[in-house]
């Protein structure tokens, strides 16, 4: 028994310890030996060399990332904080509710390839809109919505049932419920589940592939141009071989940076959000 | 007035979620769409039961099975969640037990950053650092089923930790006062008690994690070797993810490649489809009875 027992507790802090090394390991390591290649310059050049990306920045893989991340944003965000919303406070028959929970379970369950393949045949091809930013921005947008609509539904879930019906009981409409007492109450979750979200969609490389983002592009100006993106970016330096391993290193840093600084400001935020909402 | 605007949001919300369920629809009615004109010239027998893909015919004739690819993704998944469910498991009796409230605020956003890191950059990690492993080791190329699978064993890690320590932290608090009370050692009670009750909750976990897996694309594609060979541990795979990502550009638009393609989509919808209806009855008839 004693055995077992001091087994599972070897078990128990061992893994524990390898998960934590290997999240060190991992943003170290890339950080590590990205560091020498950024510097101001990397962040706002245009790529160049004999074989593109060698030399040069990736200013405009950055500023294409963040296009992408935006439009998907906008474009998964609204549809689902309102679809919670409606789940959660508007829908009456249980079959609808239903029938709206089993759709997006199925959408967040189809893999981003196939989204990608899906806004390819659809926008790129039948719809003539070409390989763009809004082509490829809505399959990151399709892919975020259960993301940020299953974070909103839950925030919306845990808010105390008496606080709702309190604000019924005082003959508030649910028009007012839900915009001057549900939102103000969920806005760390929501912001956070929406910062959490974006880089979601910002890390995706499979949607985009065919659909929006190119291997060499200026900064966009509008939506229906293609556009560099930093996850492309990356995945095209690598399958040039060994010669812009460099570059490879300075731009997962960079990403794994933006990664890092928006999941801690995420969590601080929602923290502190909840903890004024509790207090008050 | 206010009436009036009330009314509009109501429209407007109600309007906003048809839409949005009305595409999401459209998503999946598209694909299947796109992927029944294959079956006018290929079996579904020979699509899914036969092990050539030779999408243009240069040599002899075209030809579509994804017998080889199916089982790409499903040994490459199983693998990769059999592989972190052990550190999972581990990491959820830490957490659920030795951590304290404080520690655990602390330790579930850090564990979540891993969920945050872009796949490529899993992909790019494990060219530069596990294939040279693998090759030391003596694979020829590095690039592995094996590679492939702990590289998405990492990426896992967070779902199957934060799933699997809930319902521990779940079970422990139900149980944990009364084998306190009668003296049992707090690992032994983990052992006896928490992990059996919580077991349930785990396999729902797990299953959704196979899932998440089967989905995932670069990472994978990156590290596995990509040849349409039958998977074996330390040989070269192909998953149906990598297949649509590798030859999508260059499948002629309307050609049977390009509805091969979206066939085998849609047999990645499929299993990914059964695996969610498993989880729903799954979760019926497990929760039911414990209630």
């Amino acid at each position: 028994m004693k055995t077992k027992d001091k087994l599972i507790r070897l078990w128990a802090y061992g893994s524990m310890a390898a998960v934590l090394a290997i999240i060190a390991f991992l943003f170290l390591y890339v950080f590590a030996r990205g560091y020498k290649t950024v510097s101001w310059e990397f962040l706002t050049k245009a790529p160049a060399g004999a074989v593109l990306g060698m030399e040069g920045g990736i200013f405009p893989a950055i500023m294409g990332s963040l296009a992408f991340t935006l439009t998907a944003v906008v474009i998964g965000g609204i549809p689902a904080v309102a679809a919670a919303v409606f789940v959660v406070f508007y829908c009456k028959s249980k079959v609808v509710g239903t029938v709206i929970k089993m759709i997006i379970e199925c959408i967040a369950g189809i893999p981003s390839i196939v989204l990608g393949l899906f806004s390819y045949s659809l926008f790129v091809r039948d719809l003539q809109w070409g390989r763009c930013i809004l082509s490829a921005s809505m399959a990151l947008g399709i892919m975020v919505l259960p993301f940020i609509e299953v974070r909103a539904e839950k925030a919306f879930r845990e808010l105390p049932p008496s606080m709702i019906a309190s604000s019924y009981a005082l003959g508030c409409s649910r028009f007012y419920t839900v915009s001057r007492i549900v939102l103000p109450a969920c806005r760390g979750e929501l912001v956070s589940g929406i910062i959490l979200g974006a880089c979601y969609a910002m890390g995706a490389t499979a949607p985009m592939i065919f659909t929006g983002a190119v291997a060499f592009a200026k900064v966009p100006t509008g939506l229906l141009q293609p556009a560099m993106a930093l996850p492309l970016h990356l995945y095209l330096l690598i399958a040039q071989g060994a010669t812009s391993l460099d570059t490879a290193f300075g731009t997962a840093f960079v990403m794994m940076a933006l990664i890092l600084i928006s999941n801690i400001l995420a969590t601080l935020y929602a923290r502190r959000r909840s903890s004024q909402w509790t207090r008050s | 007035m206010k009436k009036a605007f009330d009314r509009a949001f109501t429209v407007l919300i109600a309007a906003l979620t048809a839409v949005s369920a009305a595409a999401l629809a459209f998503v999946i009615f598209f694909i299947v769409k796109e992927a029944l004109p294959l079956f006018e010239t290929v079996s579904l027998k020979d699509f899914l039961l036969g092990q050539r893909w030779m999408p243009i015919a240069y040599t002899g004739s075209v030809s579509f099975g994804i017998a080889n690819f199916i089982a790409g993704t499903l040994y490459v998944s199983f693998a990769a969640m059999v592989l972190a469910l052990f550190f999972s498991l581990g990491c959820a009796v830490y957490l659920s037990c030795v951590a304290t409230d404080r520690q655990r605020s602390l330790l579930y956003p850090v564990i979540d950053l891993l969920a945050g890191i872009p796949s490529v950059v899993y992909g790019f990690i494990g060219i530069v650092v596990l294939l040279k492993l693998m090759m030391k080791l003596g694979v020829r190329t590095g690039s592995c089923v094996l590679a492939a699978a702990i590289v998405l064993a990492i990426m896992l890690l967070p779902y199957l930790i934060s799933g699997c320590s809930e319902s521990m932290l779940k079970m422990k608090n139900r149980y944990m006062p009364a084998s306190d009370a009668m003296g049992i050692s707090q690992w032994h009670a983990m052992a006896e008690i928490v992990i059996p009750a919580a077991w349930k909750n785990i396999l729902l976990t797990m299953v959704l994690a196979v899932g998440r897996a089967m989905g995932e694309t670069m990472a994978v594609m990156m590290v596995m070797g990509n040849a349409n060979l039958f998977p074996r541990l330390l040989g070269k795979g192909e998953t149906i993810a990598a297949v649509i990502a590798l030859e999508m550009g260059t499948a002629e638009y309307g050609s049977d490649h390009y509805h091969a393609l979206y066939a085998a989509s849609m047999v990645l919808m499929l299993l990914l489809f059964v695996i969610n209806i498993a989880i729903s009855l799954l979760r019926k008839r497990l929760l039911e009875k414990e209630v």
